[in-house]
């Protein structure tokens, strides 16, 4: 007997490559459905990685990588701060770097375009001389041209004018992309104005730094603070160390000096190192990133389904071979580790095309969710996804260990092939699943072990996210339940078309194999089930989502007209309306009520959400909230008697544990104020929820009154379109929105949210119908002796094709009958589990049936065409052919 | 050697008739708005000691030896600089007293370990403003982390003022030193303007302490050491340092045991020759200052030193004969440089230098003194720069 690597490297050689390079075609295309599975989950991954980086690097493209920063605890900080700072700090050798940011968006092309078509621009404001200083290369970055450009003109021996009035300088990729040059105007609109910047340079990139993306753009800080009314004020500063060791130790210290200088009743600052904060992005989006892995991982899954159905089909063909090579005395131990190793290099193959696809992906996908995480999160453009090692290697041994784990069972069978067994063209020893899809107890188990899950709480994360883990295993449960019954729906149908008799031969043939279908035949149907359930539930989530939102949009927007910077285009947004400005056009004899809204994000308990300043009385008339617990009277919506009385929505009272009656203790400048919950309204404006306050209230404790938006009321008779073009005409840094361009602009942009799910539920749909062309070959194969047999008793090629094709089509009704009705189950536990305990909004439950419908339609036509194809492969083969 | 004499001459003559010049010849300002030094001015001090915005350029320049408890030596030099971006009439200054337009701040800062030989150095510059700033009303000039202050407990207390430097360089190398004049402030030039060019505008108000005891702590690599030593002030304000046809200047501080100091300069034409407005000022140890012309020194280079990292040859080991008009004898100094790469291989500010701690023999090659040499635009002249 030869040595043990022998043997593999034998079986390998002669049995396993042999076969796969006979069947180019479905090697191939098990590989592909593979790497799909491991191209979703790896993309999104990276999407993920590169969407939240986004979050922490603008500032460290440009300056070096910064050990920590400050913020301060509520609104902007003064500038008078630096000056303490350096004091407190000493001798200590450290760069502030002062940073004020704003997001700015070319004006608009027309008057039509969209909201978030055009191309948001995230302006910092540095102070340009002093990054001279971070540019030796210790601090690991040439020199920014940003930089070098102002400190030349800096420089002792040219003294210019320090400032170059709206000089501006651009990313490389801005510059290509627009063909702009030094000297090169770019209009922009930043707060309530337009303003024309001049291209002063351009940032180069910097040496292991991610390029600038074309979003980024660069102005040296006092020009920027003048341009955004915001003289005196910074968002953060940056603290960089001076190269050398111990970095983490002298941050330490630094951070400890800083905290200890803050007076704990009134704290000047709040301090963060760049690891926290990165970490703060990261578990901000936590929950966001969880759900999209979760969704790729089941594309995954149901490639690893297929990798089974492969595996397990090439174990029915080559199952003579197996017993020749037993009987040549090769051990069921060495045929198990030869299909192991199969199934690995499989895993190994399918990955490695996986990663290069999910690249590939993941520059599309960066963009869904770059655009996705800045509109709910924080406005960070990300243009690209890096590759990056650690998750390929993650995804790589997923596909390894998953595909192994596939093949286990396929291995099993192959070892427990008898040589005898040469002549068995049916036993059950090859038929995988069919003990357990068998089991009625198995199915109901799960099925009752989903139920007691969704009773169960979600999982708190940090920073106030939700993970409705249980929930997930509720849905997993389900969809394996479901999968059981599939067997069962598919036995029902046999019997029900053969009880029909209608004279058909193919039909007959078709219902002859459902009537006891094998294990081959449930596991199909359960893979169905599982596409069609995922992808049928998040329809109803989506429909019901979508009737919901029209609802709520049609109530909110009754107002006539809608105000905003028109650099105005996600939540992240920070262009703002000046006083100035809004309480002109409040005075306009059109107009008959105005409603000026600030806001603020607000950190309760360590948790971001947003505290609005509005007119209440507004609110209730034109925005007709839906109520979740109604204010017990009047008094929230009286200016004379509401201080201190706010409305909360149903997300805030969610995430915050708070219901009508109680006191909120709301951190502004200046210190906490109590605020008491008058009455909580539905809203799917943002899931970070939302305090609304009386906005003279609100003015006080910020001390401002540039607000975010107004919404006007006209008076009876005016037409909203003439006003709009009179603002437009008189403001042209304006937004100006009528309610119906408003309407269709939210539900659009609602929509374009869910372009990543409808991306997986497709993949979900094309793997379960190659799987069960793979089910319909093995089959087929299986019986290719009974074919031959047919032919000979007369039967025709097209009949025997039509066979197959009913055969498939049969398997995915019982799929889709399973399939459906554990979607509406889905749809239920996604609606009023997985949504209410993650966003923490009720939906109104809407089935889409139309969609259903058509999702039905289109798996049977496939499901029927697949097994068309494979009757009709199956029609050519010889009795006693290889393959 | 009959045209070189007749050449020293010319230049002694000219040299003597510059620093002669009436204060009516001297034009108060530059044409674009900025002040220049008035032959006669009245110097009140702490306020003198601060900054003069009114001047285009203006530096704080402090240079000394020191040595440790633990008998290492070395040499340190710190320079604050300022330049006015704006003149003083603009009105296109900002009105943002935290991101100003109207001034930068450069600084360099440098050590050497004269056993090591280890030289490390820093710049760093900053606009007007939150992070670089200096007082008008006494001497507190700030850039970063790097302070250069006079003691307020000293203000007004003639002759025991204090002087604090407080400075790092990279991670590693902090130090806090305290300087006290150990002899009185001296004002070089001729009625308080020290000339470097045949143009009027080409000079400064040039006030030093030319020997001031140092003391104070040095932080090397994480081990405190506590320090003694010398050092040496200049502040020097003007709105224009290098004529037209000026390159650049070799300057020296010498510090002899015997109590003397000596400063000189040459100011270096585009040709390789001395500008007549060079000089050597001696001090003696009353601090009576006596200068002469070219006409009366000889500045002779003996080696030079070749930067691998900037490409550039400097004379760094040079001979100084000059005529001390004290004793009416000429005397001899040899100037070796203690470490041969003390480059200011500088990238901010554009212009790169070398300025180092040296040590200077007599003509029987005995050690007679400290000194510190700065040898600018041989890299790249400095012509239009200041």
């Amino acid at each position: 007997m030869p040595d043990q690597p022998h043997v593999l490297r034998i079986l390998w050689t002669r049995f396993a490559w042999r076969h796969w390079r006979l069947a180019p075609i479905s090697s191939w295309l098990l590989l592909l459905i593979l790497a799909l599975g491991v191209a979703a989950f790896f993309s999104i991954r990276l999407a993920n990685e590169a969407a939240v980086a986004g979050f922490a690097n603008f500032t460290d493209l440009i300056t070096s990588e910064s050990d920590g920063l400050i913020t301060a605890p509520v609104g902007p900080l003064p500038t008078s701060v630096l000056k303490d700072l350096r004091q407190l700090l000493g001798n200590t050798p450290v760069n502030l770097v002062p940073v004020l940011e704003t997001s700015a968006v070319p004006p608009r092309r027309a008057e039509t375009e969209g909201i978030g078509a055009r191309p948001t621009y995230q302006i910092l404001g540095l102070d340009l001389p002093a990054l001279v200083n971070l540019s030796s290369p210790a601090y690991g970055g040439g020199l920014p041209a940003t930089a070098s450009a102002e400190a030349s003109a800096a420089a002792p021996n040219q003294p210019r004018g320090l400032q170059r009035t709206n000089g501006i300088y651009i990313s490389a990729a801005l510059a290509r992309r627009d063909q702009l040059t030094n000297g090169s105007l770019l209009s922009l609109v930043i707060n309530d104005r337009l303003v024309t910047l001049e291209v002063a340079g351009l940032i180069p990139n910097r040496p292991n730094q991610p390029a600038a993306p074309a979003g980024l753009l660069i102005m040296d800080l006092p020009d920027l603070e003048r341009l955004t009314d915001k003289v005196g004020r910074l968002d953060r500063i940056e603290f960089v160390l001076e190269p050398g060791g111990h970095r983490a130790e002298r941050w330490a210290a630094i951070k400890q000096t800083l905290e200890g200088a803050n007076l704990p009743a009134a704290p000047r600052w709040v301090v963060s190192s760049s690891a926290e904060r990165r970490e703060a992005g990261v578990t901000m989006t936590r929950a966001f990133r969880l759900n999209l892995t979760i969704l790729s991982l089941l594309a995954l899954l149901v490639g690893l389904y297929l990798v089974f159905q492969g595996l397990n089909g090439a174990v029915v063909r080559r199952r003579n071979e197996i017993a020749i090579l037993r009987s040549l005395g090769v051990t069921a131990r060495q045929i198990q580790q030869a299909w192991l190793v199969e199934a690995a290099v499989i895993g190994l193959v399918g990955g490695i095309l996986g990663l290069a696809l999910g690249w590939l992906g993941a520059q599309l996908a960066v963009q869904t969710v770059g655009r996705t995480m800045h509109a709910l999160y924080f406005g960070r453009n990300v243009d690209s996804a890096p590759f990056d090692f650690q998750e390929a290697l993650i995804a790589l041994i997923v596909a390894v260990a998953a595909s192994t784990v596939a093949g286990w069972r396929p291995a099993q069978l192959a070892a427990n092939t008898p040589p005898a067994q040469i002549a068995s063209r049916t036993g059950t020893a090859s038929d995988p699943g069919g003990r357990w899809l068998q089991r009625l107890d198995l199915g109901l188990g799960l099925l009752g072990v989903g139920l007691l899950l969704t009773f169960l709480p979600p999982l708190r994360m940090e920073g106030g996210a939700r993970l409705p883990l249980a929930s997930y295993a509720a849905a997993l449960c389900w969809i394996f339940g479901a999968g059981v019954f599939a067997g069962q729906i598919l036995a029902g149908c046999g019997r029900f078309f053969q009880w029909l008799k209608w004279d058909s031969v193919p039909l007959g043939l078709a219902c002859s194999h459902l009537r006891k279908p094998s294990g081959r035949h449930r596991l199909a149907a359960a893979g169905l089930v599982c596409a069609v359930g995922m992808t049928a539930g998040m329809a109803i989530l989506v429909g019901s989502f979508d009737t919901t939102m029209r609802g709520w949009i049609a109530r909110t927007f009754q107002a006539d007209v809608y105000l905003s910077s028109d650099g105005d285009q996600t939540a992240s947004s920070i262009n703002r309306i000046a006083p100035a400005t809004w309480e002109s056009i409040a005075k306009d004899p059109s107009v008959k009520q105005s409603n000026a809204i600030q806001g603020r994000e607000l950190i309760l308990n360590g948790v971001s959400t947003l505290l609005v300043g509005h007119d209440p009385r507004f609110f209730r008339d034109y925005s007709k909230p839906a109520w979740v617990s109604a204010p017990q009277d009047d008094t929230v919506f009286d200016a004379a008697r509401n201080d201190h009385l706010v409305l909360a929505s149903e997300s805030f009272s969610e995430r915050f544990h708070v219901s009508r009656g109680e006191v909120v203790q709301v951190p502004v400048p200046g210190g906490f104020q109590p605020v008491t919950i008058a009455g909580i309204y539905a809203d799917y404006g943002n899931e970070r929820g939302a305090l609304l306050v009386e906005r003279r209230q609100f003015a006080k404790w910020y001390g401002t009154e540039m607000a975010a938006s107004v919404i006007l009321a006209l008076q009876p008779g005016s037409d909203p379109e003439a006003l709009r073009a009179k603002l437009r005409a008189a403001h042209p840094g304006l937004g100006v929105f009528t309610s119906g361009f408003l309407r269709g602009e939210a539900l659009r942009i609602f929509r374009q949210t869910f372009a990543v799910t409808y991306a997986l539920e497709l993949i979900g749909i094309l793997v379960a119908v190659v799987g069960l062309a793979f089910t319909m070959t093995s089959l087929l194969w299986e019986r290719r002796n009974d074919l031959a047999t047919l032919r000979a008793l007369g039967l025709r090629r097209r009949e025997l094709s039509w066979a197959a094709a009913l055969e498939g089509g049969l398997l995915a009704m019982a799929g889709l009958s399973a399939g459906l009705l554990v979607s509406l189950a889905l749809g239920w536990l996604l609606i009023f589990r997985i949504n209410k305990q993650t966003f923490g909004w009720t939906l109104q439950t809407d089935h889409p049936w139309g969609q259903l419908i058509i999702l039905a339609l289109l798996v049977l036509a496939s499901a029927t065409l697949a097994g068309w194809f494979a009757g009709r492969w199956s029609t050519r083969l010889p009795a006693e052919r290889e393959e | 050697m009959r045209i070189f004499k007749q050449w020293l001459c010319f230049g002694n003559l000219l040299w003597l008739a510059g620093q002669g010049l009436s204060a009516a010849e001297f034009p108060s300002e530059t044409a674009d708005g900025y002040a220049l030094p008035q032959p006669g001015r009245h110097f009140v001090f702490p306020c003198d000691h601060g900054s003069h915005p009114e001047f285009a350029i203006e530096w704080w320049y402090v240079t000394g030896h020191l040595v440790a408890t633990n008998q290492a030596t070395y040499g340190f030099q710190a320079t604050f600089f300022r330049r006015a971006l704006l003149p003083p009439h603009s009105t296109e200054r900002s009105a943002s007293v935290d991101f100003g337009n109207d001034q930068i701040y450069l600084a360099h800062m440098a050590l050497v370990d004269k056993t090591t030989g280890e030289f490390r150095f820093q710049e760093r510059i900053n606009r007007a403003g939150w992070d670089a700033a200096a007082a008008t009303n006494t001497l507190d000039v700030r850039n970063g982390n790097w302070t250069y202050r006079l003691l307020p407990a000293a203000v007004g207390s003639a002759g025991r003022e204090t002087f604090a430097l407080q400075a790092t360089i990279g991670d590693g190398v902090a130090f806090t030193l305290d300087f006290t004049p150990q002899k009185p402030l001296v004002v070089f030039g001729t009625n308080g303007v020290s000339r470097k060019a045949q143009d009027p505008t080409a000079a400064s108000h040039y006030l030093t302490y030319t020997r001031l005891a140092a003391t104070g702590d040095l932080t090397l690599n994480d081990t405190h050491l506590a320090v003694t030593g010398e050092a040496w002030m200049d502040h020097e304000f003007s709105s224009s340092q290098v004529g037209a046809d000026q390159v650049g200047w070799d300057w020296l501080s010498l510090q002899l045991f015997d109590g003397r100091e000596i400063m000189a300069y040459r100011m270096r034409r585009a040709d390789g020759t001395t500008d007549p407005f060079s000089t050597v000022a001696w001090v003696d140890r009353q601090s009576a200052v006596r200068q002469v012309g070219p006409s009366q020194f000889k500045w002779t280079v003996l080696e030079h030193w070749h930067s691998r990292k900037t490409g550039t040859d400097y004379p760094a080991k040079m001979q100084l004969e000059a005529f001390n008009p004290a004793s009416g004898n000429w005397e001899t100094f040899v100037v070796e440089p203690l470490v041969a790469d003390q480059e200011l291989a500088a990238k901010i500010g554009g212009v790169g230098y070398w300025e180092g701690a040296c040590r200077v023999r007599d003509a029987a090659k005995h050690e007679i003194g400290r000194a510190y040499m700065e040898l600018t635009g041989y890299g790249q002249s400095l012509k239009g720069k200041f």
